[in-house]
């Protein structure tokens, strides 16, 4: 995919708005990421976790001129709960509001139970998904080394492959 | 199996026969569940609840869980019924009379129980008399496992088990230990207990569970973590805390004992005067004057009485048990009848 400001390089960074019910995507070289204010480092910082894609990340809108933060209108994309109607009700809507509000539920989590990692008992048949994730999470630890490096070729391989991943994986 | 073979005998968990049985009533684990690919109980329409309660019954029944375990729909149940279950620790008061498709399976001896389209799409309980939850939690660890090979749960190597309420995430497992402390109550000493458990990450809660209040000095010990430990470390968080408690409330009730021996007899035998000559008497009163007696029975102060009629007692004479044996539905006067001359006849000869 090719960057939507210059139109020539690789789209390496992938914005995703949900705002009001609505949805808007910017996918950006590097360099014009960069130039509108957000660095790649910063975005992969926050994306060390497996079930964040890149494009899921509401931390970077924040460096971005013109793009608005994602609030608490961030929606799932599986039943349509809002972040903002979990947080008044307390419940989640499906098993898949976990992912689409990863990283806010990794810090709800930690402020919960002290820790946000799960230690214990894993069903038998989830092993396959089990591993899936490993790998992912994997790969995302690669790509986080990857861009420190400044490897950028490394880290757009390991963007490829991290999609690739998910398209084929059957989620949570 | 019929609910009515549940209605003769008080559970093997209200037995008295456990480790520690004079203090610790019943240890419980339960674990929340979710299906993969549905919606929560919380998001789900009257259709998708109906749709997985019939699913989850029949895989239930057909397949997945232990050797004469029978199902229940809760739509189908008399009001008296649920609340028999309630009484029971066997079902939550929000799973008997909340709205939507909603059942229960249950084991003959009480032990287990799976609600299903509780706050998650299953909740299963283990239950054992006394001081015994590493046995509550291989009781349900076993069905959990035999669950697991027909339905697929909601997973993720992360969080774990994803639950409705992300308090519950990750083992899902809440281990409670149910403990009378009417020594600990009486010298006002309770709430030292309520502050050491809370530094240690664990709860307090009432007799029926989250939001209840005390009664008949009963209450819960559970953990209020539930991700990032294995279900053993909670367990054994909980494990090693509950001696010191019991320990505390024997020593307690020793010093008083000795130090305030009248007062201590006083309070304990005009209970048991009251429950054996009263001619009306409400639950909560009952509840009152069964825990002193109760902790007179286990102090030696009344012989006459043996502990397991006094357990039994606190469970047959809620409402719900009160009038299934009778067989008969009772206004809350009628009832205080029922429940005085059902007291004095299990009390009597005892003299």
């Amino acid at each position: 995919m090719n960057c939507e400001s210059c139109k020539e390089k690789d789209a390496v960074v992938h914005l995703v708005d949900v705002s009001n019910n609505s949805k808007a995507e910017l996918h950006l070289c590097k360099d014009c990421a960069e130039s509108q204010g957000a660095t790649i480092k910063s975005h992969m910082q926050k994306s060390n976790s497996p079930k964040v894609a890149t494009d899921e990340l509401p931390a970077i809108f924040q460096n971005l001129p013109g793009v608005s933060a994602a609030s608490e209108t961030e929606t799932c994309g599986q039943c349509g709960t809002t972040y903002r109607q979990f947080r008044s009700s307390g419940k989640f809507g499906c098993p898949e509001c976990y992912a689409s509000f990863n990283v806010k539920v990794s810090d709800l989590l930690e402020k919960i139970h002290g820790r946000c990692e799960h230690r214990g008992k894993v069903p038998s048949n989830a092993s396959e998904q089990v591993n899936q994730q490993k790998e992912l999470q994997a790969l995302y630890a690669e790509l986080d080394s990857a861009v420190s490096g400044e490897d950028y070729e490394r880290a757009a391989e390991l963007r490829d492959e991290i999609q690739r991943h998910q398209e084929g994986s059957p989620g949570l | 199996m019929e609910l009515s073979d549940l209605q003769a005998s008080p559970g093997e968990w209200l037995g008295g026969t456990g480790p520690e049985a004079d203090i610790v009533i019943s240890s419980r684990i339960r674990l929340a569940r979710n299906l993969a690919g549905y919606p929560f109980f919380s998001t789900a329409d009257e259709q998708q609840l109906g749709e997985l309660e019939r699913m989850v019954r029949e895989r239930l029944l057909n397949t997945c869980v232990s050797e004469g375990m029978g199902y229940f729909s809760m739509q189908t149940m008399p009001m008296l019924d649920r609340q028999f279950l309630v009484e029971r620790h066997l079902i939550s008061r929000e799973h008997a009379f909340g709205k939507g498709a909603r059942g229960v399976g249950l084991a003959l001896d009480e032990t287990v129980s799976i609600m299903v389209n509780e706050e998650d799409h299953l909740r299963i309980q283990g239950l054992c008399s006394g001081l015994q939850l590493r046995e509550a939690w291989e009781r349900v660890d076993a069905e959990d496992t035999r669950l697991e090979s027909c339905l697929e749960f909601a997973f993720s190597a992360q969080f774990g088990y994803l639950t409705v309420c992300p308090t519950n995430a990750g083992t899902g497992l809440r281990a409670s230990v149910m403990l009378h402390l009417p020594a600990l109550v009486m010298t006002r000493q309770i709430d030292k207990v309520f502050q050491a458990v809370s530094k240690i990450g664990l709860i307090v809660r009432g007799l029926y569970g989250e939001g209840t209040q005390a009664s008949g000095d009963f209450y819960q010990i559970s953990n209020q973590s539930t991700l990032g430990k294995s279900e053993t470390d909670i367990i054994e968080t909980i494990e090693k805390v509950i001696p010191k408690i019991i320990e505390y409330e024997k020593t307690v009730r020793n010093n008083l004992m000795q130090q305030k021996h009248e007062v201590l007899e006083d309070k304990v035998w005009r209970a048991y005067g009251q429950l054996k000559h009263a001619r009306m008497i409400a639950s909560e009163e009952t509840m009152e004057y069964l825990s002193s007696v109760r902790m007179g029975v286990s102090l030696g102060i009344i012989q006459e009485v043996k502990m397991d009629v006094i357990n039994e007692l606190f469970l047959f004479t809620q409402p719900a048990h009160l009038q299934k044996q009778n067989e008969i539905q009772l206004d809350e006067t009628e009832r205080d009848v029922v429940r005085a001359s059902y007291i004095r006849k299990r009390l009597q000869g005892s003299d």
